[in-house]
């Protein structure tokens, strides 16, 4: 346990240190929240509830992000430098360089959250009861489990640029079908029906539901968990494949 | 104390149908500084990857301290410095240094390892990714001291390394051996071999070629000559009606007959014969009055010696 938490500590430090994930995490979805919620207003019946709705939206697309790029490419760099086969013949065990990078990311997701909702309540005003501030909180940090494990699967990428081009590519892709960018239902019926099933999707979705008063839906939450079973077991799949070769 | 610390039997490691490695086996005792020694592509590389762990022998047994290379003691108690392994990012040396000493249960103290890096206090506090590649190794050795541990592996420690940083890295290995630590590394020059190591094992396309003393090795391997120059004219043979082509002949099949010559070579008007033994040879060529002049006796470098028996491993193949 102590172990864990030096290293998430060490990797909290990196994370903090690294500027592209400063810019990306918080900059970027605050840049692109102010943009259209106030320069590019859509005229919504209900600008309130927009504003939060849009709100979650940012902070979803902020947290996959990084989950799926940051946690993927930096696994990819530290192989590639060989220092993933330095850590495997110290004493370190796998599960905790793994479990230190989950822990430390997570806990820097938090701080993404606590910065951009704050920006939402200084750009818009934005006002919640306290329990859909931290209910929607603790859905995107639970719900960022599944692109962790995705990050793991591009994390075994021997090179950096294949890694990090097909990252963006299923990010922004993820996010422009999820509805993170716009809602779903202005969008053509058969790119619904795939949003429909994109784990991006019900992402989003439970933080939507949670702040519109509502409770998560079990197709989301079960939804999801399969994608992480699914991303774990391809991780683990290809980890092995490559050990033997 | 006797038992050996590493032990390969009979192990094999194949990539798809390429043997990288065939059949070794091989004991390292404790306390001793092992060079392995060959030619790129030898399979040195795999062999210390599969005493590490790193990699899986295809066939046979690998153990070190009496267990596996992957086991949790066999991890406290050894440090290793890999090819082509950078420094994390995003970390001062300092943090690097905290962050490895937390894997280990008696690591060596902080300041210990500061100054085993020999870099100036200033650069502690510095990223280790600004740091030049040699001050990047030189971390790289102190990390794997950290742990304060029994056995140490170095694959190719000195590359990229300047004459001054490599004089000072064998200086410490020197040290380590004084300590009574087990260090086995890898090298593709002799000389290091040479000076460092109290056993040197040759590798050659995945095989051990050789296995002894720097000492031995290279009285295994050095060439040592006689060459000499073939006068017919000054020649006093009784029977005056052999032509000069014919008495070269004559003396052609006389050097031929000599005991103890291992090769045969004719260059210009030079004969030159390749022997372990050149006192022996010289005593013959007088005592049978072969005609010769000029005689000269050579003992090859040692990277000669040692470029000469790849090249007729490569020919015996």
């Amino acid at each position: 346990m102590l172990m864990l938490l030096a290293q998430s500590r060490v990797e909290m430090l990196r994370m903090s240190r690294n500027v592209y994930f400063i810019f990306w995490s918080s900059m970027m979805p605050v840049a692109f929240y102010f943009l259209y919620t106030r320069i590019f207003t859509t005229g919504t019946t209900d600008s309130e509830q927009w504003n939060a709705h849009y709100l979650m939206s940012m902070t979803c697309f902020s947290i996959m992000g990084s989950s799926i790029m940051t946690l993927g490419i930096r696994l990819v760099q530290e192989r590639a430098q060989g220092w993933v086969a330095y850590l495997q013949v110290t004493p370190l065990p796998n599960s905790i360089y793994f479990g230190g990078k989950m822990v430390g990311q997570t806990i820097m997701h938090l701080f993404s959250i606590i910065v951009i909702f704050t920006a939402g309540f200084l750009i818009n005003g934005v006002s919640l009861p306290p329990a859909q501030w931290i209910g929607s909180a603790l859905w995107i940090l639970a719900g960022s489990l599944p692109f962790l494990a995705l990050g793991t699967c591009i994390g075994t990428f021997r090179r950096v640029d294949t890694a990090s081009g097909l990252s963006n590519a299923l990010y922004l892709s993820l996010a422009l079908l999820g509805g993170m960018w716009m809602p779903l239902d202005i969008m053509p019926s058969w790119l619904r029906q795939i949003g429909n099933w994109l784990p991006s999707h019900s992402f989003g979705n439970g933080a939507w539901v949670i702040i519109a008063g509502g409770v998560p839906a079990l197709r989301d939450i079960l939804l999801l968990a399969a994608y992480l079973v699914g991303f774990m077991l391809l991780s683990t799949y290809i980890r092995n494949k490559q050990r033997e070769a | 104390m006797s038992s050996p610390v590493i032990k390969l039997e009979q192990v094999s490691k194949r990539y798809g149908n390429k043997e990288v490695v065939n059949n070794i086996s091989l004991e390292i005792k404790r306390g001793s500084v092992v060079a392995i020694l060959g030619p790129n592509g030898a399979g040195k590389t795999t062999t210390i990857k599969m005493m590490l762990g790193l990699s899986t022998a295809t066939s046979g047994l690998v153990t070190v301290m009496g267990q596996k290379p992957n086991h949790k003691q066999v991890r406290q108690k050894t440090g290793v410095m890999l090819q082509d392994v950078s420094v994390m990012d995003g970390l001062t040396v300092r943090e690097i240094i905290r962050m490895v000493r937390s894997y280990y249960h008696a690591p060596l103290h902080a300041d210990h390892i500061e100054e085993l890096t020999g870099l100036p206090p200033a650069d502690l506090n510095k990223r280790a990714e600004k740091l030049s590649g040699g001050q990047k190794r030189s971390l790289n050795f102190a990390l794997a001291m950290a742990g304060n541990p029994d056995i140490l592996f170095f694959d190719e420690p000195t590359v990229g390394l300047d004459s001054e940083t490599r004089r000072h890295f064998w200086e410490r290995v020197r040290q380590l051996a004084q300590e009574g630590k087990t260090v086995i590394f890898t090298t593709h020059y002799l000389h290091e071999a040479d000076q460092a190591a109290d056993r040197i094992i040759l590798f050659n396309r995945g095989t051990i070629v050789a296995d002894g003393t720097p000492g031995n090795i290279k009285a295994g391997i050095t060439i040592r000559t006689i060459s000499f120059s073939i006068t017919h004219s000054m020649f006093a043979n009784d029977d005056v009606s052999i032509t000069g082509m014919a008495a070269e002949a004559d003396v052609r099949a006389q050097i031929e007959d000599l005991p103890d010559v291992d090769g045969v070579k004719y260059h210009k008007d030079r004969c030159i014969l390749h022997t372990k033994n050149t006192d022996v040879l010289l005593r013959h060529l007088i005592e049978r009055r072969i005609p010769v002049s000029d005689i000269r006796i050579e003992t090859g470098q040692l990277d000669d010696a040692y470029a000469n028996l790849m090249d007729t491993l490569k020919e015996e193949i």
